[in-house]
């Protein structure tokens, strides 16, 4: 791996060439230092060997700065201002107000509140579920798992959109499956407590089949000689399980755990503007939903991005945090 | 892939000679079928039930009747005359196959720069993409939007394409891809006096074909999908399926048959790519290097 990285490495050999030529060439070095000229072409050459990968990831990094981080660096500067979307009328520069504002309104704490709901409900799909699956596909055989395995991946492919419109239908309080199956009267997407539940359910459903499959990666790269050497030496099979595979696949699970935290609002958003609005009475409005809400349901353009940038600002921290307590308490193979 | 992963997947367990074990084992194996299988049941029925609902006739639209008899195709009929679907298939495949293509070039050279070279500022560049993902759409949507609307693509099907260009997933999963090409060949092309574009085309990309189809197939299913950016785009068209089934989605006494129809429609193309092309599709994310 070191090899091939070092492939044409410009910048590992040029410093390795000086000394080098100086300690063999001692005779030829008064030359050398007396004229300056190639001094200048070395470095010449040296940039334009040196500029390949950086040719190479210009394209990617130009429609990144232009399109993620410039409309970044403008949300800061749109949050110190108030500003109604409308180009005729002037931003009006307020300082520190929008943050102010937004930590005074009751919905902001309320939509933090929400938000935890949704992660922590939809944990047993991204996590738990995943993972009894990926245990369980091992003691199931031959074509049958691979049955199992495209039936849970598919929900996956249905559009935000369309299942949307399915689950409208299934949760339908006249004629919806769900109701009539059940025995259930409930009324799941206008009363507060089933509609957040839908929402969760419905998510989960969707990503359900991506974090099974992800977690299919991560148990494909454990080496099987660690159980194999375990259940020679007594170990049952749900010592084995415990002791050797979940500890090997902790790194798999952190990174399903990290997905979650920073996308779950994020993956329940078409589901919520479609479905339920953020009602009802706001019961669904979690933190991206109240983003959209400030911009373009109250055009107010500041407070959004001052709500943005605490988002930006929270996930991220958190993000680093889980990733370091990661690093530290994770189990790695070698 | 599919059929390697379930070879490391199967238990390791030696079957014991002894009859008890054996019939537990049997047990296990059976309790493993049931769970895995009513699961797997369950993931599908709202599919199923979306297909079914849209082949009854009008009048059995509420029927339980898990099996859709007679088969009728009157609410697509309705559907596609309320739509126009023809140009709503079109326009969405223009602009998946667009974005899918656009990410799978610029993740293939970032990818490419990244495996093949050891250079300053290496990580920091490689955390500028991954940390997009820190950046959600509702963060950016308003300096993007004003800008779309400055150059003048507000409302059209570019307008969608353009900021979508970059991914971060195809960057990370392309640049494990090239790290899997054999040193030995890059070298020897070097060796050739080829130079590193020449090298990309003629040695690199046509060792990862493969890879770069089911990485393709999975960035076009994205893009198919995708809501947000088009939803914002173009309001006053609505000219994505997405969008066209949105419109069909009333809050109160909706066209159940015609609206299972609009978006059993917009979800055939991508279903059907996933069956033809399943082994692949987990194949090459199964391989993605997410370990």
């Amino acid at each position: 791996m070191t090899e091939l990285r070092e492939f044409p490495a410009p910048d590992a050999h040029v410093p390795d060439l000086g000394p080098t030529s100086r300690t063999f060439e001692e005779v030829a070095a008064p030359d050398r230092v007396s004229a300056p000229a190639p001094v200048r072409l070395p470095l010449r050459t040296r940039l334009t060997r040196a500029a390949p990968p950086y040719l190479f990831l210009l394209p990617g990094l130009a429609l990144l700065a232009v399109w993620v981080y410039r409309p970044l660096v403008t949300t800061v500067q749109l949050s110190f201002f108030s500003w109604n979307l409308l180009p005729t009328s002037p931003a009006r520069p307020v300082g520190f107000d929008n943050y102010v504002r937004l930590f005074t309104l009751p919905e902001f704490p309320a939509a933090l509140g929400r938000t935890a709901v949704l992660i922590l409900g939809l944990l047993p799909f991204t996590l738990v579920v995943p993972t009894v699956v990926g245990l369980l596909a091992r003691r199931v055989r031959g074509r049958a798992a691979t049955v199992y395995q495209a039936l849970v991946f598919a929900p996956m492919l249905v559009a935000p959109v369309a299942g949307a419109a399915v689950w409208q239908w299934l949760l339908d309080p006249g004629g919806g499956l769900v109701n009539r199956v059940f025995g259930t009267t409930s009324n799941w997407l206008q009363e507060p407590g089933p509609a957040q539940l839908a929402i969760i359910v419905i998510t989960g459903w969707h990503v359900l089949g991506f974090a099974t499959l992800v977690v299919a990666a991560g148990l494909a790269g454990i080496d099987s000689e660690y159980s194999a050497a375990a259940s020679l030496d007594g170990a049952t099979r749900w010592q084995t399980t415990r002791w050797i595979t979940l500890p090997l696949l902790s790194p798999t699970l952190s990174f399903l755990l990290l997905m979650t935290l920073l996308l779950a609002a994020q993956w329940s958003f078409p589901l919520v503007n479609t479905l339920t609005h953020g009602g009802p009475s706001g019961a669904t409005t979690n933190v991206y939903y109240l983003l959209w809400d400030y911009a373009f349901g109250s055009f107010d353009a500041g407070l959004g991005a001052a709500a943005g940038m605490i988002f930006f600002l929270g996930f991220g921290l958190l993000a680093l945090l889980l990733v370091r307590l990661t690093e530290r308490l994770s189990f790695h193979d070698s | 892939m599919t059929r390697e992963l379930l070879e490391v997947l199967t238990p390791v367990h030696t079957p014991s000679s002894s009859a008890v074990a054996h019939r537990e084992s049997r047990l296990r194996t059976a309790a493993g079928h049931l769970v895995l299988g009513v699961l797997g049941v369950g993931c599908v029925i709202p599919i199923y039930w979306l297909y079914a609902t849209s082949l009854r006739a009008p009048e059995d639209v509420y029927s339980l009747n898990p099996f859709p008899w007679p088969l009728s195709g009157a609410s697509y009929a309705e559907a596609w005359d309320a739509v126009d679907m023809p140009r709503l298939l079109l326009n969405t495949t223009i602009m998946a196959a667009m974005i899918a293509l656009g990410q799978l070039l610029t993740g293939l050279l970032a990818g490419y720069a990244f495996a093949a070279w050891r250079f300053r500022f290496q990580n920091a560049l490689y955390l500028v993409f991954v940390a997009t993902w820190l950046v959600p759409f509702q963060v950016t949507m308003l300096p993007n939007y004003v800008l779309l609307n400055q150059l003048g693509t507000l409302n059209t099907v570019l307008g969608v394409i353009i900021p979508n260009l970059c991914s971060a997933l195809a960057v990370i999963m392309l640049r494990s891809h090239v790290r899997s090409v054999p040193f030995e060949l890059l070298e020897a092309a070097r060796m050739d006096g080829r130079t590193a574009w020449s090298t990309l085309w003629t040695v690199v990309v046509p060792n990862l074909g493969p890879a770069l189809a089911a990485l393709g197939v999975l960035l076009f299913v994205n893009a198919w999908n995708e809501y947000f950016w088009p939803a914002l785009v173009l309001q006053r068209t609505n000219a994505v399926l997405q969008l066209g089934l949105r419109s069909f989605m009333g809050t109160e006494g909706n066209d159940w048959g015609p609206l299972m129809a609009t978006a059993g429609s917009a979800c055939l193309p991508v279903l059907l790519l996933y069956l033809v092309l399943q082994r692949r599709i987990v194949d090459g994310f199964v391989r993605s290097g997410l370990k």
